[in-house]
């Protein structure tokens, strides 16, 4: 009818994704390991209608053609992994990871999955386990009577009683770390799955190999930033209404010449 | 019946088409790197024969794309770009063709090769650029790509790879089918090292969402324009029937 309604329909609809992203970001701006999502944008395929170039006659050609885009489309949103506000909360159970890297937990379904939540937490039978209660892997288990844990920047746990001088060792926390971060996929409770665009996890000790360090008593707040989402909110709501506009203006079009004719 | 009627209609029928490319500009007011497409109407003139000559028919074509700077949008990431005034980024199109492109939001994937957002590999000379495991990574002015390696320090930065840049004469410059820009003539560009990049930005579209909208309403008045051009020359038909009508 009028190619102009469904070009605007797609930047409609691409708007109306952006915002879904954007009210997610705002939602968990007070999440702890939350990593902002981005929409990428990109123009959908051209339609040749008449090719530049084409022989007009034998001895000329045409100077330019006319080719028809036909609108934009939401191809991915994309996790950014910048490091989010380190906020120091005095708890012995928290960790923060301080560069790259992933903490695993295990999930009742026997698969590992990573976070960048650092709220541990010990459950009745002494294990640590993250706030939904899955365990941390490698599994830690704190023995009855320890009453101060310290964990150390390279991950190792260390569990001292009352009236023993050495600490006990209580086992090791490590990390895991992919080529393409962004390529994990959310599954909702800050964790992380893996998929064949992130790579496979490699594992590794705190602080060596490019592996952040862990900080005990401290927590990675949401690197959401909400003066940028904000601005963008307000970009993508203009945006949204021009495209209306179009499509308003191309629907009196249609209504003129069915009235007028 | 007269002919205005189907000179008036051409002219209605091109004006829907330009207001399709302002709906796609507008609809990509948001699409990073986007370059807006201008568009123009001809005159189409069929003469024969002697006596005035009325048969000018309307022609809509988007003559080239508008290459001027969208703006920049800081967002800190290491891997996004944006080339600071004229240049685009090769990057290897899904057909095998090299393409360029001013959509500097990169990414890495599972393999280590940097790609666009939209799953391109972007081009250091004629292959991808692979990048190694690393700390950190820093893309330079001049698009050489260089890392940290993992557990090294920031002393043993290391160059992997240097972005294909180039910049091309834009009146050479065609979009294709799939957004990117080509050559006319088919060949490659030549890398060039006057492109200057920036990164931690990307660069928006350069879509001016004022200038669309009055282009998209001054469309709409003309093609009523040309509605009512049909519409007389119906009501002459009609009154010329009426009076040559025998009762």
């Amino acid at each position: 009818m009028h190619a102009a309604l469904y070009v605007s329909k797609t930047g409609l609809a691409a708007q109306d994704k952006q915002l879904t992203t954007i009210s997610n970001n705002l939602a968990n701006a007070s999440t702890v390991g939350f990593k902002r999502d981005r929409a990428i944008f990109e123009d959908l395929i051209y339609q040749n209608q008449r090719q530049p170039g084409a022989q007009e006659t034998q001895e000329t050609q045409l100077p330019s053609g006319l080719q028809l885009g036909t609108g934009t489309r939401v191809v991915a949103t994309q996790k950014e992994f910048s490091q989010g506000t380190l906020q120091v909360t005095d708890q012995p159970l928290d960790v923060a990871i301080n560069g790259r890297g992933f903490l695993q937990v295990l999930q009742p379904d026997g698969t590992i999955s990573y976070t960048r939540n650092g709220q541990l937490q010990i459950n009745g039978e002494g294990q640590l386990v993250n706030a939904d209660g899955y365990l941390l892997e490698p599994a830690i288990t704190v023995p009855q009577g320890v009453n101060k844990i310290t964990i150390s920047e390279s991950g190792t746990v260390n569990g001292y009683t009352q009236g023993v001088v050495d600490p006990q060792q209580l086992g090791d926390i490590t990390l895991a770390d992919f080529v393409n971060p962004s390529g994990l996929q959310a599954v909702g409770g800050n964790l992380y799955v893996e998929t064949l665009a992130s790579g496979n996890p490699v594992q590794g000790t705190p602080g060596e190999n490019g592996m952040g360090s862990l900080k005990q008593g401290m927590l990675e707040g949401s690197n959401v930033n909400i003066v940028e989402e904000m601005v963008s909110m307000i970009t993508t709501q203009r945006a949204y209404e021009m495209n209306s506009k179009v499509i308003a203006s191309a629907d009196q079009m249609l209504q003129y010449i069915s009235q007028n004719l | 019946m007269d002919k205005s009627l189907y000179i008036a209609m051409t002219g209605a029928k091109n004006n829907m088409l330009s207001q399709a490319i302002h709906a796609n500009n507008m609809a990509n007011v948001s699409t990073t790197g986007f370059r807006s497409d201008f568009e123009q109407a001809r005159a189409m003139g069929v003469y024969y024969g002697e006596g005035y000559a009325t048969r000018a028919y309307a022609l809509t074509e988007n003559p080239s794309s508008n290459f001027a700077s969208g703006p920049m949008v800081q967002t800190g990431n290491d891997l996004d770009i944006a080339i600071q005034g004229d240049g685009f980024i090769a990057v290897r199109a899904n057909d095998g063709t090299e393409g360029y492109t001013r959509a500097g939001n990169l990414e890495i994937d599972s393999a280590g090769t940097l790609r666009t957002a939209n799953g391109l590999a972007v081009l250091g000379g004629d292959s991808p650029i692979v990048i190694p495991e690393n700390e950190k990574i820093q893309i330079g002015a001049d698009g050489t790509v260089s890392i940290v390696g993992l557990g090294q320090g920031p002393e043993a930065m290391t160059e992997v790879g240097r972005i294909k840049l180039v910049n091309p004469n834009t009146q050479n410059l065609t979009k294709s089918d799939d957004g990117l820009f080509r050559q006319r003539d088919g060949l490659n560009a030549e890398a060039s090292a006057e492109v200057k990049l920036r990164s931690g930005f990307v660069e928006n579209s350069n879509v001016n969402a004022i200038d669309e909208f009055t282009k998209i309403m001054a469309l709409s008045r003309q093609y009523e324009m040309q509605v009512k051009m049909m519409k007389t020359a119906d009501d002459n038909a009609v009154s010329s029937a009426s009076l040559l009508r025998m009762s």
